[in-house]
Order: C-alpha cells, then sequence, then structure tokens
C-alpha cells in the first residue's frame, strides 16, 4: 500500500502545476513565457507578450526589455516611444537614454543636438561621449579637431575612427568635370584621371585608330568608308567623354558607399559603444 | 493499517488521479485553440501559441505535434529556415516511424521551395534506402518529381512520375512542358549559319531581320574593302562591326531561346500552384 501511494505521487505530482484551472495566459505566465521568447531571440513576440502585461504589472525590467526588442527589431521609433514613458527615477533611465540616442542615430542618421544629459556613471558616461563624438561623422562639417575627436577612443579603435574621420572631410574625389575636359583634349585621359587605365588606353587606341583611318579613307577617296570610320570615331569620342565623367561620378559614389558602409559595420561590431545586456543568465 | 487510514489514501489516490486528467484537459485545450489558429490560417498566432504550449508542456507529450504546427506555420509565412528547425525538432521527437516520414518529407519539401533540388534528393535517396519505408516507394519517387520541376528538368520529373504511373496527371503535364521548350543549342547552332535565324526559330521576327540586316551590311563593307586591297580597313570594319553584330545575334538567340523557357516554366509552376489538386510542396 505504502509503496502504491509512493509511485502514484512520484507520477502525478508533476501534473499538480498544470491543473485545469492552470491559465497560460496570466500575466505572471505571459511574463515567464516573454522572457522565454527574448532569451530565444523571438522580439517580434517577446515584445507583444510584454506589451500585453505592461498595465498590469509595472517592471522597469519589462519596460526596458520592450525598448530593446523594438531596438532589435529595427523599430527604432517605437523603441524611443517606450523610453519616453521611462520614469526617471527608474535605475534603467541612463541605459536607456543611451539607447534612445542610439535610435535616434539610426532614424535621423545626422549629429545630435546638444542633448539634455542625465546622471551618468563612469562607464555610461564613456559611452556617452564616444556616441556623441561618433555622430559628428554624421554632420557636414566638423564640429571639433580630428585630435580631440579621435582622443575619446579606445586605443584599439584609434586608427579605424581616423580613417573614418578623413574619409568624411576629406574624401578622395575625383572632379567630373576635370575628367571630361581631359577627356575632350586627349581621349582617355579622363578614365586614367579616375584610375581606370585599361579603359583610358583603350579609349584613345581606338579613337586615334578611327580618326587615323578617316582621314586615311578620305585622301584615297574611298568616301563611304571615310565616313564610316568618322561616325564611328565620334561615336567612340563622345563615349569616352561621357564614360570619363560618368567613371568620376561612380568614382565618389563609391567613396561614399564604402564610408557609410564602413561606419555601419564598426558601429555595428561595437555595439554603437553601448553596454550588452544579459537578461538571460 | 486501519480502515480510516486505508480509506484516506484511497480518497488520496483518486484526487490525483483526477487531477492528471485536468492537466491533461489544460494542454489539450491549449493544443486545440493553437490548431484552430491554424485552421483558421491565423499563422503567426498559431506559433506563439505552439511556442506557449511547449514551454509549459513539462511531459513534453506534445512536442512532436506542436513543433510540427510551428514548422508547418513558419513554411505558409516563408520562414524556411526556422520551419526546417522545427521540423528538425519533430523528427528528434518522432514517436513512431510514421511521424518520422512525415516530418522528414516535410524537410524535403522546404529544399524543393528553397530549389536546394541536391539537399532534397539526397534526404530522398536516404529514406528510399532505409529499409523501414520499403512501401514508400511511390511517394518518395513522387516528391523526387516535384524535386525535378522545381529544378526546371521536365524530363526526368516525368520519368519520376511514370515511375508511379504511366498515365500519372504530372507525367503527362511534365511530357507536355518538355516537348513545348526551345532547344537552346539548336537556336544558337542556326544563328551561327544565318544570322538571325535562331531569334526566327524563337517566334523574335524584327530581332532576326534587324541582325540579319547588320550582318549583311558590315560582312558587305568588309568584302569590299578586301577586294579593293583595302586590308587593314577590312580588318578594322571586320572586327569592329562585323564580328560585333555577329557575335550579339550569337548571345540573342540564346537569350531570348531561354526567356521564352523561363516564361513556360513559371506559367506552368503558376498552373500547378491554382489548378492542381493532389500533394504540393
Amino acid at each position: 500500500m505504502k509503496l502504491t501511494l509512493i509511485i502514484t505521487l512520484f507520477f502525478f505530482i508533476p501534473n499538480l502545476a498544470q491543473n485545469s484551472h492552470f491559465n497560460f495566459h496570466s500575466p505572471e505566465n505571459k511574463k515567464k513565457f516573454a522572457d522565454y521568447l527574448f532569451c530565444e531571440g523571438d522580439y517580434l513576440r517577446a515584445v507583444e507578450e510584454y506589451e500585453s502585461i505592461r498595465d498590469l504589472i509595472r517592471n522597469d525590467t519589462i519596460d526596458f526589455k520592450i525598448m530593446l526588442g523594438y531596438s532589435s527589431l529595427g523599430l527604432f521609433e517605437e523603441s524611443n516611444k517606450i523610453f519616453k514613458q521611462f520614469n526617471y527615477e527608474s535605475v534603467f533611465y541612463s541605459d536607456g537614454y543611451l539607447y534612445s540616442l542610439r535610435n535616434i542615430l539610426q532614424i535621423e542618421q545626422r549629429e545630435f543636438d546638444y542633448p539634455g544629459i542625465p546622471s551618468f556613471d563612469p562607464t555610461q558616461w564613456k559611452s556617452f561621449r564616444k556616441l556623441f563624438s561618433i555622430s559628428m561623422l554624421y554632420a557636414d562639417e566638423p564640429f571639433e579637431s580630428k585630435e580631440k575627436f579621435v582622443s575619446v577612443f579606445e586605443e584599439d579603435d584609434q586608427i579605424t575612427v581616423s580613417l573614418l574621420y578623413d574619409y568624411k572631410f576629406n574624401p578622395p574625389y575625383k572632379s567630373e568635370l576635370l575628367a571630361g575636359v581631359l577627356s575632350a583634349v586627349i581621349p582617355g585621359s579622363g578614365k586614367m584621371y579616375v584610375g581606370e587605365w585599361g579603359d583610358g588606353i583603350t579609349a584613345l587606341l581606338v579613337t586615334g585608330l578611327f580618326a587615323f583611318l578617316a582621314y586615311d579613307n578620305f585622301r584615297a577617296d574611298h568616301n563611304t568608308r571615310a565616313w564610316i570610320f568618322t561616325g564611328l570615331g565620334a561615336f567612340f569620342y563622345a563615349g569616352n567623354v561621357y564614360g570619363s565623367v560618368a567613371s568620376a561620378q561612380i568614382f565618389n559614389a563609391r567613396i561614399n558607399f564604402e564610408f557609410k558602409e564602413g561606419l555601419n559595420l564598426f558601429l555595428q561590431h561595437k555595439n554603437y559603444f553601448l553596454p550588452e545586456y544579459d537578461f538571460c543568465n | 493499517m486501519t480502515f480510516v487510514t486505508e480509506l484516506c489514501v484511497k480518497i488520496l489516490l483518486l484526487s490525483f488521479v483526477v487531477i492528471n486528467l485536468q492537466a491533461q484537459t489544460a494542454l489539450k485545450d491549449q493544443f486545440n485553440y493553437a490548431k484552430k489558429l491554424y485552421n483558421d490560417e491565423k499563422y503567426f498566432d498559431a506559433v506563439t501559441e505552439f511556442k506557449r504550449l511547449l514551454f509549459f508542456d513539462n511531459t513534453n507529450k506534445y512536442v512532436f505535434e506542436a513543433s510540427k504546427f510551428i514548422g508547418l506555420s513558419y513554411k505558409e509565412g516563408a520562414k524556411f529556415s526556422d520551419a526546417v528547425y522545427y521540423f528538425t525538432l519533430a523528427e528528434k521527437n518522432a514517436q513512431n516511424n510514421e511521424e518520422l516520414f512525415e516530418t522528414r518529407i516535410e524537410i524535403i519539401k522546404i529544399n524543393i521551395l528553397r530549389r536546394s533540388t541536391g539537399r532534397a534528393l539526397a534526404l530522398l535517396v536516404s529514406l528510399q534506402n532505409d529499409k523501414r519505408y520499403i512501401n514508400k516507394k511511390d511517394e518518395i519517387n513522387y516528391w523526387r518529381g516535384w524535386a525535378y520541376i522545381f529544378s526546371d528538368d521536365w524530363e526526368n520529373a516525368a520519368f519520376m512520375f511514370n515511375s508511379i504511373s504511366p498515365n500519372h496527371e504530372l507525367k503527362v503535364f511534365a511530357d507536355s512542358i518538355n516537348s513545348e521548350f526551345y532547344d537552346v543549342t539548336l537556336s544558337k547552332v542556326l544563328s551561327v549559319f544565318i544570322p538571325g535565324a535562331g531569334q526566327f526559330y524563337t517566334g523574335e521576327y524584327a530581332s532576326g531581320l534587324i541582325s540579319l540586316g547588320w550582318n549583311v551590311l558590315w560582312g558587305y563593307l568588309t568584302i569590299s574593302a578586301f577586294i579593293d586591297d583595302r586590308i587593314f580597313d577590312g580588318i578594322m570594319i571586320g572586327s569592329f562591326l562585323w564580328w560585333r553584330f555577329y557575335t550579339g545575334n550569337l548571345q540573342n538567340a540564346e537569350k531570348f531561346a531561354l526567356e521564352k523557357n523561363l516564361n513556360m516554366t513559371n506559367d506552368a509552376l503558376r498552373y500547378l500552384r491554382n489548378n492542381y489538386p493532389g500533394s504540393k510542396p
């Protein structure tokens, strides 16, 4: 009898927690499920669950996790709307403020105005200074010197941020007008100026060749072929001038693209100099 | 043991049985709720509720079913990587050979949809070599046929369906599609001998006539230059103009044949999606 009782308890006790009154959608169970989803990286569902219990369970951590969740999903404006509802005295307020600055950078892609700063601890202050400095790379003009800009960052990062600064404020652009004029005077030279040596030499040879053939055929009184070569020569000449201008435009666009991509990759790698949070361990 | 003690024990045992049944009911209710969402095509909510069931199911009774339906829901949303993850989870928790086969077929279908044909065929071979599924040969060949359809190999697809039945609806369909395709090699060979002939073969008459015209013109000018002893002129016109238009004609012949075949494939897939009543990936 005792043995029967022990066996019964062993089999049935696990189900006590899941009796028919078990409410999958109670606020406490929704929070547990939301925490699980957040740690699994299913931020969309985690945020949905947290939002459904926000009014029932007032909790700073939940608010902050919603903010982080929206940020992870790329919904930066939604993330900042959540931050605006933070209590100033909340333990997450300063960190939330830093994340809101990151969100602003993502949304507006411009330098910060002088923002009202809450009280930071030393680590938060470091993060803020770096984030504020890096926002300068979205401005049209620098608002501090390169030395001062670079000095804010760690030694390991200083080479990268220095390169980014140079790329932003002293980009190695090529002049489209100069490329066009050079090719108009000497076919192919505009392409060589942009760095496309192969195309430049080809343009020079082909245009020169057709010009010579046109002249030679006119001189030998073969007018049909002469006009064909004149047309071809003119076509290649015009193409060479147009192509040189286009090459300079493409070169400059590539500079801008490489800068933006480089900056984005660097910031993502550094998590925008913000502390990482581990709510799962 | 006294009569009272024995009575208490029996009441306790009965209570545990009832509680256990109630626990199972709670999980079953959640499962049914989630399944209803799936049947109503509310796939996002279905995934949420099945994940909730998985999270709270300490007995792991619903791991297979819930994982399978999460996989199916993700598949409906074209989230194939997530779908494969959950089908694999279902596969690990399959209780019998039928369930194992079912989930493996679902994974194969995802690979067909993703057009990772090599992987789909490799999985089908592993199923075919599994002695447990010796009586599933027709079903394995059926999905093999679909894998070939999605990789645009209608000839092999017809062969596979033929192995199920010579009059199989999909065999007849695949044969008809295959017979309508343009032969890309033939198109190019025709254009080698008569510029524009390949375009005519694919029904692009205007392009064919223009190709023919250009090739006749530049061919005449090249030959007349050689006849006039203007060898260098002949070489220039022949290489820059005649050769360029000749190779362009070959490229067009190939391009039109491939384009027409691609349109036919897309129309065929569209027809199968909307009109074929049998199982589809």
